[in-house]
Parts: C-alpha cells; structure tokens; sequence
C-alpha cells in the first residue's frame, strides 16, 4: 500500500477507484480494442486470411483506391481553403464590428449542426439540381453531382465549426493592442494585419484542420451528392459492403487514420505554441462602428447566412410540396412513410441517442472524477486514450466495431445488432469532446470545499452529492444534450452497425434518397432536425438561465 | 497534551516538504505556522487534517494514532481561505452540516445553529445564501460551521488572507475570543507575522520543511534563533562584525568564531541623539504614524533605528547612536 496516499475508509478507497477503472475498462473495451482490431483485420489477406502485408501490397494496383485517395485530398484541401475564406469573414463580422443583423447571422451558421451533414446535399439538389428550382430559372445546367455538389455542401457542413474556432479565436484579441495601436497612429487596415489576422492565426490553422478531417472523412454528402466522385469515404463502404473485402475496407480505413490523426497532432502542437505566447488577462476588444468596414461584412455575412439558411429551408419546404419543382402544391403525404421500415427508425434513433447521453454522462463523470481523485499512471493513460476518439472518423470507428463485436465466439458478440452497441458507438466516436467539456468543469469544482466536507466527516458519496454534484449540473446537461444531439444525426459511425431489424434515422434518410423518394428523405430529415433543434434551443435556454452570472 | 507529532517527514518527488517535524499542541493552545510560501506549513496542516498521507512519523491525538485514520473520522474542524460554504444551501444548513452528516436529531440541529449565529454575530442570516453574504461574513459562517461540531483540533488555513485589511483586524480579536471562550486547540497557518503574533499562544517559525524556532511571539522576537527568525519576525539589525569592532568593541569577545557573524539588534532597541558634528547621519525616514524608522549612515554601514513619531527628524540630520549590549545577540551564518 502505497502510505503516502491520504488515509481513507476501505469502502471509499474501492469506490474511488471503481470510478476510474470503470470507465477506464469501458474505454478500452468499447474503443481500444476496437481500434487494435482494425489495425488486426488490416493485416489479414482477404483470400487467403494469412497474416501479412498483403493488402498494403493489394492498394499498389488498385488503381479506384488511388483515385479515391487523390479526390479526396483535392477535395479537402479545396473546401478547407473556401470554408476558411468564408468562416473567417463570418467570425470577424460577428466579433470585430459593429454590424446589424449579429444575432440572425450567429444562428443560421449554425443550423448545420441540427442535421445529418447528407441533408444539405439534398438540398442543393433540390435548389440545383436537374429539378433544381434556381437552376431552372436562372436557365442553367450545371451538373451537381460530383466534385462540385461536394465541395459546397461540405463547405457549408464544416462552416459552422470552423466560425465556432475562429470566432473564439478572435475574442481573446486584446483591446488594450488595439488602443497602443491608434495611439502609435495605426489605421483601422493596418490594425487589421498586424493584430486581428496575427491573433487568429492558430485559430484558423486549428479551423482548417478541423475542416479537412470533416470533409474527407464525410459519409453522407459523398453518398447524396458526390455521383461518380469517388472519395475514400465511399470507398471504404463499397468494399465492405458491396464486395465484402473486410481486410481491404480496414487498409482504407486505417489510410483515412493517418491524415485526421496527422491534423489533430499538429493542431495539439500548434495550441501549446500559443499557449506559451497568449496572456493571462485580456481585456475584451469592443469595435467601434466604423460604415467602411461594416456595411461590406454586413452585406457577405448575410449572403453566407442566407444560402445555409436556403439550402436548409429547402429540404423543409420541399418535404411539403406534391411533386418537385413541377406541382408546387403543399401536401403531407410525403410525411406517410411506408417505406424502409418507416418511422420506426426515427425512434430507434431517439432511443439510441438518450442511451448514449446517459452512458456517456455517467461514464465521463466517473472517468473525469477518478482522474482528479486519483492521479498516478492510470489517470494518465485515461486521459491519454480520451483523446485519440477525435481523430478517428465515424466509418473507421462503425467498420472496428464491426470487427471487434461481429463475433459468435466471444462473449461480447452478443452486444452486436443491439441499440445498445450503436449507442455506445455514439458516445465514443464524440468521447473527446465530451471529455474536454467534462474536465473543464470539473475543474470548477473548488477543491477547499471538497477538503472541508471531507473533515466535516462526509465521506466519498457525501462529496459527490455535496460538491461535485452542484457544481456539475450544468456541464452534465451540456454534455448529455450535446451527446443526444450528434447521436440523432450521425450517419458515418451507425452505417455499417444497422442491421434489418435495428435501423438508425439518419441512415433512413440515405436509404429513402437512394431508392429515389426524395422528397420523403427531405420530410423525414426534417423531423430529424425539428427534434434536435428543439434540443438545441432547449440547451440554449438552460446556459442562459443558468450562466454563471446568474 | 492535545495533538503531538514525532518526526513527521514528507517529500513530492524527491522534494523534501516537511523534514522531521516535532510538534506538540497543548490543550486550548493556538499555535500558528508562519513562513514564507513553499516552507512546508500547508503541507503539514493537510497531513494533520488526514487530507494528505505523510511519508514517516507519528501524529497522535490524546495517545490515540491518527496516521491510518480517515479525514472524515479525525473529527476536526476546518476554514480555508475562501470558497468552502456549499453555495446551494442557506448559511444555516452550512452551518448545520456537520451535525447532520453525524445523524442528530433536526432540531437540535436547529438549536445549535441558532447559538452558534449568535456567537458569530449573524443571527439573522441563517436563511440567506452564501452569495449574499460579504467576504468576512462568509468566512463568520465557514468559523461557525467548524466549531459546530464541537472539533477535537479546530485547523484554519490562512482565513483572513481574502479580507480586506479592516475586517481582517476585526476578526482576528473575535476568532482569538471564541477560541479562547472554547477552549479549543487551533493550530492556524498564515504567512502574516503581525497575524501570528498578535493571535498565537505559540508561533511556530517554519523555512524549507524545517521548524527554524517555535516558542511564544515574545520569545521568537526578542531571542531569535537564527537569522532566519530574526529577520522573518519583523525588521532588524544584523551588523557585520567589522562595524562591531569599530562601534561596539566590547561585544567582540563573545562574537563566534565564524567570520560571516552577525550581531542581531531589533531597531527599537537602538537609541538615537542628535548632534552637530555627530558621525552618524540620517539618509531615508519612513513615517508609519506612531513611529518612525531612519535608515542610518554610521560607520560605513546602513543601521535602521526606530523612534516613537514625536520628534521630527530630517534627512541630512547629524546624529549619535547607542545600544544597550544586552538587547544584542550573536547570530551565525
């Protein structure tokens, strides 16, 4: 026994470090292993099921493979620029001028992360289209399907992330530079280039990494909109699915590892660079209205909105009207879906997204409570491990659980074709995030109130219930919300973990639009996106009521 | 004899926190841990509240080992700095936690919390919120919470240290009262010397892990130990052997042999004349109010003398200085 460690009662030294191993075997179980899995099936021939390089070798004269890692790339690194050209604009509008219009602009941005990222492919089709109505009166064809559908409807998917980084990355520039600025005489362009864009520059490297992995590592829109655009996304589920090259889909996934793997390492780095340059105390920088420079951003922010805030308003309107573009008469028929196990899916959906909420709440609470009772090396490699989630995209993820619990064999297969596995799926494929936001508040909890409960006489349930707890319920809420949320419209992790009797919302919105029944994806999307708006707002409600001034 | 601890030791990676502590704590006594920050004297009051392990040692309270007893079972009260009161409930349900985790009866609680708001003068506050209370107010609440149990050892780290300068003062007198009113042992640890000195039965003097000195305030301040005491415990004198050749020639025989020897003199034991032509010669005054204290050019060197306010003196004055050789005392290096 280690005699340093403060003294406690048995029970409270078993409970503490149940808190940690717990969630800590969860970990490794639900994603470690998963992971090592992946990597296990990669090195199994698919012929032969020798252990070996063979399907590394394999991708040398797999010329569809090349093609799709070469789209790929060119697609990534074309969204990621435009996405940042545009998200920056947005950010700077929001943060540093006095222009009108902040708080619609502020909320259309980020209506995409109310829906399954597929929904606003579907609605440039409806919009551009062969039926598209503004392609049809502005007399065009353009051929939407491909690289260009992609490259828009990923750009607008990633936007709202991208703004999210930039704008937080803005608000810590400091007022007190911008004044000795004006005092040494500087313009309001030159303030600009030596302050604003300098401050922001980790913020859009950071930006622009997130962006890339999003857009090549995105299921959805590649299968809507991306037409004969072949990209590793797709690639991915054609061999598994299609010709059931299992060892070959994991070479694939393994290669979509290495570059979301790659941007996240570098952005971690880059964020410990800043850390060391940025200071403690930052005055909030308050712009002053200044025409020259609001009325332009005014007029770009509100056309950027404006086009999301279409798109997404399209597939609603359309879930509505008899028969696209050439009926427009409203009608709810598209709404009696028969279809693909009609809405059966949507409550599965919700089902799984509570499960995983709650999973993931309870989980990361007892994770992130064990790391800061008991630090030493298990503490460290939980949050070691908690970090990797992030850079492995949902097909990686949804293919290594296929891997790891399709099995009659050990124990664990039963799990497979359960709610539960894909709820699990869920809440580790967003671990990171949760985790962040977890530590985050727990270091809120003060720990002299913590110590003052202990020598009061309380012991380990009396500190969560007391302390932890209180000081808690609101990032427990924002997690769960938050968890809820992604679960309800992700596509990429849940595809390959459905199965006939266990379908998942999202994935019925691709099967609908595959089979053709356009309009009844849109209607079904748009149930989608009511439920998890109206999460959205409910979580909105809750911080504001609850904000920290209160 | 309350609390004693026997060659308690501790150390974080290899750094050595609390060297070989001895320490005793008598019935009703109020010791005080002073150092500067990092000598150890938070350390030692986590390790005695059970919220840290100790590497060695014993700690024992009237004869009964604590070292494998839990915080929660120690029975002690305690206040921090600040933010300790449970911001969700009213200042008497803080108050009242102790006795309520201890299963007695609610309105006995009740009772207790309505003596003890009494004694800490905020009787008709117990249904507010923490937040609604002042800093001094608050820190009332977190004193009436620790002794609501009636503690075996009442342990305060740095409780006045967040409070404005007034109300630190004020709550100084009134914490020292209760305390003496109860009778309970208190062992507080602070980084103000004028804090522990005005509060303590016993100051315990603390640098580096060690215990330097511990006696009263009186003790530590007239008969330092060591340099380090002397000069922690207000200002002094420590006059290198050559002035003392030169200024006080008779005191040399008793000097040590080490050649880094300091002769220790407190500056209100120096008395000072002025006089024209005088070798001495007044080079920087700050005025505190009721006193004065010069900064002294005499005999090439720099001495600080302290007089009461009422003679004005100037910079450039001529003055003559005079010790009594048994205020001084020889220190080594």
């Amino acid at each position: 026994m280690n005699i340093s460690a403060p003294p406690q009662s048995s029970a409270d030294r078993w409970l503490t470090r149940a808190c940690l191993w717990l969630p800590l075997a969860a970990l490794i179980l639900f994603f470690g292993l998963p992971m090592i899995s992946i990597l296990w099936h990669s090195l199994l021939d698919d012929r032969s099921g020798a252990l070996g390089l063979q399907n590394y070798l394999n991708l040398l004269d797999a010329p569809g493979i090349w093609r799709a890692t070469f789209n790929s790339l060119l697609l990534g690194v074309t969204t990621t620029l435009c996405t940042l050209v545009l998200a920056f604009v947005v950010a700077y509008g929001l943060e540093c001028t006095r222009m009108p219009g902040k708080r619609y602009i502020a909320a259309v941005t980020t209506l995409p992360v109310l829906a399954p990222s597929l929904v606003l492919g579907l609605g440039l089709i409806f919009l551009l289209g062969r039926n598209g109505v503004l392609a049809n009166a502005l007399g065009v064809r353009m051929e939407i399907y491909g690289y260009w559908g992609l490259l828009i409807a990923d750009l607008l998917y990633a936007l709202p992330q991208a703004v999210m980084i930039l704008r937080v990355a803005l608000k810590h520039n400091d007022a007190r530079q911008y004044e000795a600025a004006q005092v040494l005489g500087a313009s309001e362009w030159r303030q600009f280039l030596s302050i604003t864009l300098p401050g922001a520059r980790y913020g859009l490297l950071s930006a622009g990494f997130v962006v890339f992995t999003v857009t090549i590592t995105d299921f959805g829109n590649a299968v809507v909109i991306g037409g004969d655009f072949q990209v590793l996304a797709t690639e991915i589920y054609s061999q598994v699915n299609g010709q059931m090259k299992f060892g070959m889909g994991a070479v694939v996934g393994i290669l979509l590892l290495i570059p979301s793997a790659a941007s996240i390492w570098i952005e971690k780095a880059a964020s410990r660079r800043q850390k060391k340059i940025g200071t403690s105390m930052v005055l909030p920088y308050t712009p002053e209205p200044n025409r020259a420079r609001d009325i332009p951003c005014y007029l770009a922010c509100t056309a950027i909105g404006s086009s999301i805030l279409a798109v997404i308003a399209t597939v609603v309107y359309a879930s509505f009207i008899r028969l696209w573009p050439y009926n427009k008469s409203l009608t709810f028929k598209h709404y009696n879906i028969d279809l693909a196990g009609g809405y059966n899916s949507l409550w599965t959906s919700i089902g799984v997204s509570v499960a995983a909420a709650l999973i993931g709440v309870v989980l990361l609470f007892l994770l992130t409570f064990g790391i800061r009772r008991t630090p030493g090396r298990q503490a460290d490699l939980a949050a070691l491990i908690s970090a990797l989630p992030v850079a492995v995209p949902g097909l990686v993820l949804g293919l290594a659980y296929v891997f790891t619990f399709n099995s009659a064999t050990l124990p664990w297969g039963m799990l497979y074709g359960t709610a539960v596995l894909i709820a699990l799926c869920n809440y580790y494929h967003y671990h990171t995030q949760g985790f962040a936001t977890m530590m985050a508040g727990m270091r809120n909890v003060p720990a002299a109130m913590e110590d003052a409960t202990s020598v009061m006489g309380g012991g380990l349930m009396r500190i969560l219930k007391d302390v932890y707890l209180p000081a808690m319920k609101m990032t427990l809420i924002t997690v769960g919300l938050f968890l809820f949320m992604r679960s309800m419209v992700t596509l990429s992790a849940v595809i390959f973990l459905i199965t006939p009797s266990m379908q998942m919302g999202a994935v019925t919105v691709m099967r609908l639009d595959e089979a053709g029944f356009t309009s009844q994806a849109a209607a079904f999307s748009t149930c989608i996106m009511l439920i998890v708006g109206a999460v959205a707002c409910m979580l909105h409600w809750i911080t504001r009521k609850y904000s920290p001034a209160h | 004899m309350a609390l004693v601890i026997q060659n308690l030791y501790k150390s974080f990676d290899g750094f050595m926190a609390l060297d070989r502590i001895n320490l005793t704590i008598e019935e009703g006594e109020f010791v005080c841990l002073l150092g500067p920050s990092g000598c150890g004297k938070t350390t030692l009051l986590r390790i005695i509240a059970g919220l840290l392990g100790s590497d060695g040692g014993k700690i024992s309270l009237d004869g009964q080992n604590l070292v494998q007893v839990p915080a929660k079972a120690r029975g002690f009260g305690i206040v921090f700095q600040s933010y300790s009161l449970f911001p969700h409930m009213t200042i008497a349900q803080n108050i009242g936690y102790g006795l309520k985790i201890r299963g007695v009866a609610e309105r006995e609680i009740g009772q207790r919390v309505e003596e003890l708001l009494a004694m800490v003068h905020l009787s008709d506050l117990g249904q507010r919120h923490p937040n609604q209370l002042s800093g001094g107010q608050q820190q009332r609440v977190a004193i009436a919470r620790a002794l609501a149990v009636n503690p075996a050892l009442l342990l305060l780290d740095e409780p006045l240290s967040a409070l404005d300068a007034q109300v630190r003062a004020d709550l100084r007198r009134e914490l020292r009262d209760v305390q003496q009113e109860l009778g309970i042992p208190t062992l507080m640890v602070t980084h103000d010397q004028e804090e522990a000195m005005t509060m303590a039965d016993k100051v315990v003097c603390m640098r580096g892990g060690r215990i330097m000195q511990s006696g009263s305030p009186r003790e530590l301040y007239t008969t330092p130990k060591n340099r380090f005491v002397a000069e922690f415990m207000g200002h002094s004198n420590l006059l290198p052997v050559e002035l003392v050749q030169s200024w006080l020639p008779n005191l040399l025989a008793e000097a040590p042999a080490d050649t880094d020897a300091r002769l220790f003199i407190r500056p209100e034991h120096i008395a000072i004349e002025q006089r024209d032509q005088a070798q001495g010669e007044v080079r920087a005054i700050s005025f505190l109010g009721s006193i004065q204290r010069l900064e002294v050019a005499w005999h090439n060197h720099q001495v600080l003398v302290e007089t009461s306010s009422i003679q004005p003196w100037s910079v450039g004055d001529r003055v003559d200085l005079s010790v009594d050789p048994s205020h001084c005392i020889w220190m080594s290096a």
